[in-house]
């Protein structure tokens, strides 16, 4: 026993400590979870043969760009099985989202067969996902604005929301007298959603862009201010004895002690207002703005392309998460001494 | 070398609990003159209002009546001649251990004539390795030993302790206690320390000033006249304990029903 831990003394790495620990798995457990990791690409491979070779119904056709789609995701799955050999945490995560993987094959191959291959589900309300990724295809340029359009307006709305919020909710928190005349207002308009306003606001205002970024900048405010005013009022009392004690004026207490202090509240004002933001987004663009992807959607709708209508709110999905993944690298960029980690 | 003296004159501070008519006397006539870079010691029991006094000291609190005086200059508010460590060592957590240490300097523009010191300061506690960690990520020993390097870096003339080693454990305690001792020597600067350990204010200071509590009174100041560094099991090291807890033992007594806070 003392010469395993002089051993583990001696520097171990991060996988020999694991196995150490995982010890007690058997030959049944250690041969399941290499396999597992496979499963996902075997599926995958499924899916990608049924899509090409399997017959379709009547007069439905596989769609190339969907195949080559699939076949790149693949390829993606393979040189992560390889990487995994030499590094045990792509083999952890490979592992860990195997499953999830494998769940999303297999319905891709059975909406397939319910569509393309059958027609148990028939078109126009039921593309098989193929269809969608080529109808996105022959009107890329055209979404490509919608997409364009509607980040402007998004980034527009918020970051206006963002920044007056910011300086209401800390000069709030900092000044009794500026809550004083903030907190009816937050009070008042905080319970009502920004968007009923709209039809108002859009008859008024002198450009749609500008209603629609006005409407969402109002959404986001609301709770940015809430919850800079509350992380500003909840710094503890000791931070700002301890920066007076160190002869620091109120101008850098307000800057170099509340501020920081209020980011982890803060953060979760900038995330409610980015969903606020979100729904606004697509409720303003299919109400009035006439550009965007939710004025897309609404407009196929009229002409009962439903195809292009599903392509807009895949692009709308992965906007969203694009725009989520980004504020939750910030967020934890900013927060990293929360957890310790450097 | 004459700076660093403080006096307090007849202090009193009376707080009105804000839920009920009665006040508390938590502070009763202070009067006390600590010289330029004496080590003194305030032990008493809790509730004998010997954080308040600090916190006078430190401006963080004013005086009912009475005044205190800074090297002759009368205390209104905090200055960068009083540095404080708090029992919580007040880190900012947001900040590395190096940037915390800078905090002061930068407050006050002298990052830049004052960082060999910082860099010293932070050697003599022992951190210089952690320089880039988060308070997260540090014991709370080490803790404190950043909030010392951190008071310390704005060359304070009086250094404030309100009980920093009250939430160590023992063996801490003991390190953390000769390294304020080095940093006191060295640095040559007055320190006040609070305190409820007894062994720590003899093993530290050459004056123990013991208070009773309602209302907080001074009951007695004491000279340690032991050489430094102190043996804790020395039989002088344990005349002064006895003495000191009987003044304690007696201070409680005569002290009224304590209050339900």
């Amino acid at each position: 026993m003392a010469e395993i831990v002089s051993t583990i003394n001696a520097g171990i790495s991060q996988k020999e400590l694991r196995l150490l620990e995982q010890r007690d798995l058997t030959t049944t457990d250690k041969l399941l979870r290499r396999v597992i990791v496979f499963l996902p690409a075997l599926f995958v491979l499924i899916h990608l043969a049924e899509h090409l070779f399997f017959p379709s119904n009547s007069n439905y056709k596989p769609s190339v760009a969907y195949a080559g789609l699939i076949t790149l995701f693949l390829v993606a799955l393979i040189i992560w099985i390889g990487f995994s050999y030499f590094s045990y945490r792509a083999f952890e995560k490979l592992r860990h989202d195997s499953a999830l993987f494998i769940a999303i094959a297999i319905l891709l191959t059975a909406y397939d067969i319910a569509t393309l291959k059958t027609g148990a589900l028939a078109l126009p309300y039921f593309p098989w996902v193929g269809k969608v990724l080529d109808a996105m295809i022959a009107d890329k340029s055209k979404l490509w604005e919608c997409v364009y359009h509607s980040f402007k307006l998004l980034f527009t709305g918020y970051f206006a929301g963002v920044g007056i919020g910011l300086v209401c909710g800390i000069l709030a928190g900092w000044s009794s007298k500026v809550q004083y005349w903030i907190q009816p207002i937050t009070r008042v308009l905080g319970a009502i959603p920004s968007t009923t306003y709209m039809p108002i606001v859009m008859m008024l205002a002198s450009s749609l862009f500008g209603g629609a970024a006005f409407l969402i900048g109002l959404g986001v405010w609301f709770p940015v201010t809430v919850s800079a005013m509350n992380g500003v009022q909840n710094v503890q009392k000791h931070y700002y004895e301890a920066a007076q004690t160190l002869g620091t004026n109120r101008l850098g207490i307000l800057l170099r002690v509340v501020v920081p202090a209020s980011m982890p509240t803060i953060f979760t004002g900038l995330t409610q207002g980015m969903s606020i933001a979100c729904l606004t987004l697509v409720v303003a663009e299919m109400m009035g703005v006439e550009a965007g992807l939710g004025w897309y959607i609404n407009w196929q709708k009229g002409w009962g392309d439903f195809t292009k209508m599903y392509g807009a709110i895949i692009l709308i999905c992965l906007t969203f998460i694009l725009v989520n993944t980004i504020l939750e690298l910030i967020r934890k960029r900013v927060l990293r001494w929360q957890n310790g980690g450097i | 070398m004459a700076v660093g003296n403080v006096e307090i004159k007849d202090v009193t501070k009376i707080f009105r609990r804000s839920d009920e008519q009665e006040t508390l006397t938590a502070l009763d006539n202070i009067n006390l003159t600590i010289e330029p870079g004496e080590f003194v010691s305030i032990v008493g029991a809790s509730g004998c209002g010997k954080s308040t006094l600090l916190r006078i000291i430190a401006g963080l609190e004013k005086p009912t009546i009475g005044e205190v005086t800074c090297d002759g200059e009368q205390v209104t508010g905090t200055s960068v001649k009083r540095g404080l460590v708090f029992q919580n060592h007040a880190l900012f957590p947001w900040l590395t251990v190096w940037d915390n240490v800078l905090f002061g300097l930068r407050s006050t523009g002298r990052v830049k004539e004052k960082k060999d010191l910082a860099d010293q300061l932070l050697g003599q506690v022992g951190l210089e390795k952690f320089k880039k960690s988060y308070p997260n990520q540090l014991s709370g020993g080490m803790s404190q030993r950043v909030a010392l390097a951190r008071a310390l870096t704005t060359e304070p003339d009086v250094l404030l302790l309100d009980e920093p080693l009250g939430a160590l454990d023992a063996f801490t305690r003991m390190n953390i206690q000769d390294a304020l001792i080095d940093l006191w020597k060295t640095r040559e600067k007055t320190m006040i320390l609070i305190t409820h350990d007894v062994d720590e204010a003899i093993y530290l200071s050459q004056r123990v000033i013991i208070m009773s509590p309602r209302p907080g009174r001074v009951v007695e100041t004491l000279k340690i006249e032991l050489p430094y560094p102190r043996n804790r099991s020395d039989s002088n090291f344990t005349y002064y304990r006895n003495h000191i807890l009987e003044k304690l033992d007696l201070a409680q007594k005569g002290a009224d029903v304590e209050y339900v806070i």
